[in-house]
């Protein structure tokens, strides 16, 4: 049976997400093309329903539905019902009566998008929940890696920041470890929790972390917006205990290791602005792929298939619940 | 008249199920023995096989009157009660307008009197409006027969406030109920902190939130020489806290446990299922298996519900969003047979004794006992059928609770209350 949501990553079986990278390695294939539209999802609609701000995942969605011709509704949170008190769920019984195709969501409450996806006949891709899961992020970056590391095992990421109240760090890290790659955490104590997976070392002391010899860098945004108290005195303090200082954005070049980070930015926090120009950072390659992972779910969840390959989808144990 | 025949009477004071003969003439227990002979014109129940307690008494539940009448009112939730072989409850003050006058008071009881068909006591505020500052009309309530003062779900913050009414309403004989929790640490969202949160990705209360306030609450009490109470425990160092106090012998401490954190752990809550959303949250197997540990040994004096309504809409929300608590009255009894009686965890005894006699000791009201000369109000329970619970079944308004539609060992057959049987299956 094909899903019909995509909820989360740690539901995900490893031949589902070896299938969907592949697949956006076909996709973006499309892009060096004049024309980069297909007709995969003629007829098809889907509604952006982001009741949190977003540039890179929502454009990029509205994006990768238009290239699969699909029709893309923006639902105005802030000009709708939802101001007047409306409930998530009075605005879901509303939605499930326009009978969209497709239903993507972001929202600050964990869980919410499952929520959707039982209340709905619609296909739910959920777009980042509260600090639960943000799946497509999590396929993007192992894509990203996979194009400089084709066959990832056994590499190393070290994931930096904000760990606490980051679904990137929770579905990437899951991701990584299905496809054999090692995971390890570096941030200030408060931030980094004790109750995350036994399988991911974590680290409060850069230099430690760096002995530990990753391949990749991953810097998270710090989220002063879920915050509810002080988690670290001061940006400034941040940036010189956890942050790519130019001093050691020379020792990362020297080791020849890549960069990536989810974006926005928070320059002179999590980057100085040198990273910028690093000729191994990743952070636009990620944005690009992005659109690709994007169209390759889509795709993926539409009935009844449409774009090549979709019959090669594999079948067989089901997926790891948790 | 009423001849209830080989029934086997559990007590507090005893493991052994006694199997007797018990008339029960105008609501007063006349006989027990062995053959007796049936009077004429008694109704004769063969109660082979069954047990014959005192009815339950629950200290801790939400009847959402006035103010939530949506959710519960107190016609529902006695039925609820009844339904659960509980014969007697005490409202929490958490209504609106909140319990914390003897005008709001006296609404309440005199409704209660009109609209339950069993005794509804009701706790008072400690402070205004449950807001921590100014104290409530201690006094004016307890002429009307309030006892236990509690600010309910928000911890009285300021220990200044709660020392000053300690001193005050211990004058008055009057004790105080503590929900345990720093609203700073436990955050909005009740679930316990630890893996479960994380993977979920929501803030997770620390069981240190509960265990600081059951020791500062203690530690007032006894500086004002109070009676506290400590509620709903969920911990367990919660439980080691108690236990130490309690060893120190020199300040009068009571305690209670809920049967779902006996039964539960936050592994259950899953795919964010808000039947397993409450406050104190669920926490882990150790914490059960120390709760229980604490139910044997007599550090929780006390089982009581926290029998918390809200409706479908309210609950049928996401996990973040859906308000805390779950129903307990109509499931109480068989659910604590099923998962710890039958399994052979404790006995009859521990059952009567925590959640028959206990609570209504604490309140100060007469103890029932299945003896000669006692008033009947006692509970006929079968440990062989089943019970199923439906949402027909539930007597309460609303059904937010992990058992529903689940079968269970053990049923209610028969509820007795003086001359009345207010139940019968």
């Amino acid at each position: 049976m094909a899903r019909k949501d995509l909820l989360d990553i740690a539901s995900l079986h490893r031949e589902e997400i070896e299938f969907l990278l592949d697949q956006s390695t076909s996709f973006k294939k499309l892009f060096t093309r004049s024309v980069k539209k297909i007709p995969a999802l003629e007829g098809k609609s889907v509604l952006m329903l982001f009741y949190e701000a977003s540039t890179r995942t929502h454009s990029s969605f509205e994006v990768a539905a238009k290239r699969l011709s699909a029709e893309v509704t923006n639902f105005d949170v802030d000009h709708s019902s939802i101001t007047k008190g409306e409930s998530v769920r009075e605005t879901i019984e509303t939605l499930q009566a326009m009978r969209t195709d497709y239903i993507v969501v972001r929202h600050g409450h964990s869980g919410l998008p499952g929520m959707i996806a039982r209340q709905t006949t619609a296909s739910v891709i959920n777009a980042g929940d509260g600090a639960h899961e943000h799946p497509t992020q999590a396929l993007l970056d192992a894509f990203t890696i996979k194009e400089k590391f084709p066959d990832p095992r056994g590499k190393k990421v070290l994931i930096i920041g904000d760990i606490l109240h980051s679904r990137v760090a929770r579905s990437t890290s899951t991701l990584l470890q299905k496809l054999g790659v090692e995971v390890a955490y570096l941030g200030p104590g408060s931030l980094v929790p004790k109750y995350g997976p036994a399988t991911i070392p974590r680290f409060t002391d850069y230099q430690a972390a760096m002995a530990w010899t990753p391949d990749i860098v991953y810097l998270l945004r710090v989220q002063m917006e879920r915050q509810d108290v002080q988690f670290f005195p001061n940006v400034r303090e941040y940036h010189r205990v956890y942050g790519i200082t130019n001093s050691r954005l020379a020792e990362i070049r020297d080791r020849g290791l890549y960069i990536m980070h989810p974006g926005p930015v928070n320059r002179g926090v999590e980057l100085c602005d040198a990273v910028m120009d690093y000729e191994r950072s990743l952070i636009t390659n990620q944005v690009e792929n992005g659109i690709s992972i994007r169209m390759a779910v889509l795709d993926w969840l539409t009935p009844g298939g449409n774009f090549r390959g979709r019959n090669r989808m594999p079948r067989g144990s089901e997926p790891t619940q948790r | 008249m009423l001849f209830l025949q080989n029934a086997r009477i559990a007590s507090e004071n005893s493991p052994v199920l006694l199997e007797s003969d018990v008339l029960i003439v105008e609501g007063i227990i006349q006989d027990i023995g062995s053959n007796l002979a049936i009077p004429k014109g008694a109704r004769v129940i063969d109660a082979r096989g069954r047990v014959l307690m005192p009815a339950m008494f629950d200290a801790h539940v939400h009847f959402r009157a006035p103010g939530f009448e949506n959710k519960e009112t107190i016609t529902t939730g006695s039925e609820a009660a009844i339904n659960g072989g509980i014969t007697g409850v005490v409202m929490m003050p958490n209504t609106r307008p909140a319990l914390d006058s003897a005008t709001s008071v006296a609404t309440v009881l005199d409704n209660a009197k009109r609209k339950a068909r069993i005794p509804v006591y009701t706790s008072g505020c400690v402070t205004k409006d449950r807001q921590g500052k100014e104290l409530a009309e201690i006094e004016g309530m307890r002429t009307l027969g309030v006892k236990m003062l509690t600010d309910d779900g928000d911890t009285t913050s300021d220990p200044a406030v709660l020392l000053r009414a300690m001193q005050y309403a211990t004058e008055f004989g009057m004790f105080f109920a503590s929900h345990c929790e720093v609203p700073e640490l436990a955050g909005p969202r009740a679930l316990n902190e630890g893996v479960m949160s994380y993977r979920l990705g929501i803030k997770g209360s620390p069981t240190c939130a509960e265990e600081i306030i059951i020791d500062r609450d203690i530690r007032l009490a006894r500086a004002a020489g109070a009676h506290v109470h400590i509620q709903h425990v969920s911990s367990k160092l919660g439980m080691e806290t108690i236990r130490w106090w309690k060893s120190r012998g020199d300040v009068k401490v009571t305690a209670e446990v809920a049967p779902h954190h006996l039964m539960f752990t936050d592994e259950h809550i899953g795919d964010y299922d808000t039947n397993y959303k409450m406050n104190p949250p669920l926490r882990t197997q150790a914490d059960c298996d120390a709760l229980l540990e604490g139910l044997i040994e007599g550090v929780f004096d006390l089982i009581a519900t926290d029998h918390a309504p809200h409706t479908p809409f309210e609950k049928a929300q996401d996990f973040v969003t859906a308000p805390n608590g779950i129903t307990g009255l109509d499931t109480a009894l068989v659910s604590l047979y099923h998962h710890f009686v039958e399994p052979g965890k404790f006995g009859w005894d521990l059952v009567v004794k925590r959640y028959s006699a206990e609570p209504r000791r604490l309140m100060g009201l007469p103890v029932p006992t299945i003896e000669v000369g006692q008033q009947a109000e006692c509970v006929l329970f079968d440990t062989e059928a089943e019970t199923t619970f439906t949402r027909e079944f539930m007597k309460s308004k609303s059904q937010n609770t992990p058992f529903i539609d689940q079968t269970l060992k053990g049923r209610v057959d028969l509820v007795i209350l003086g001359p009345e049987i207010l139940l019968e299956r």
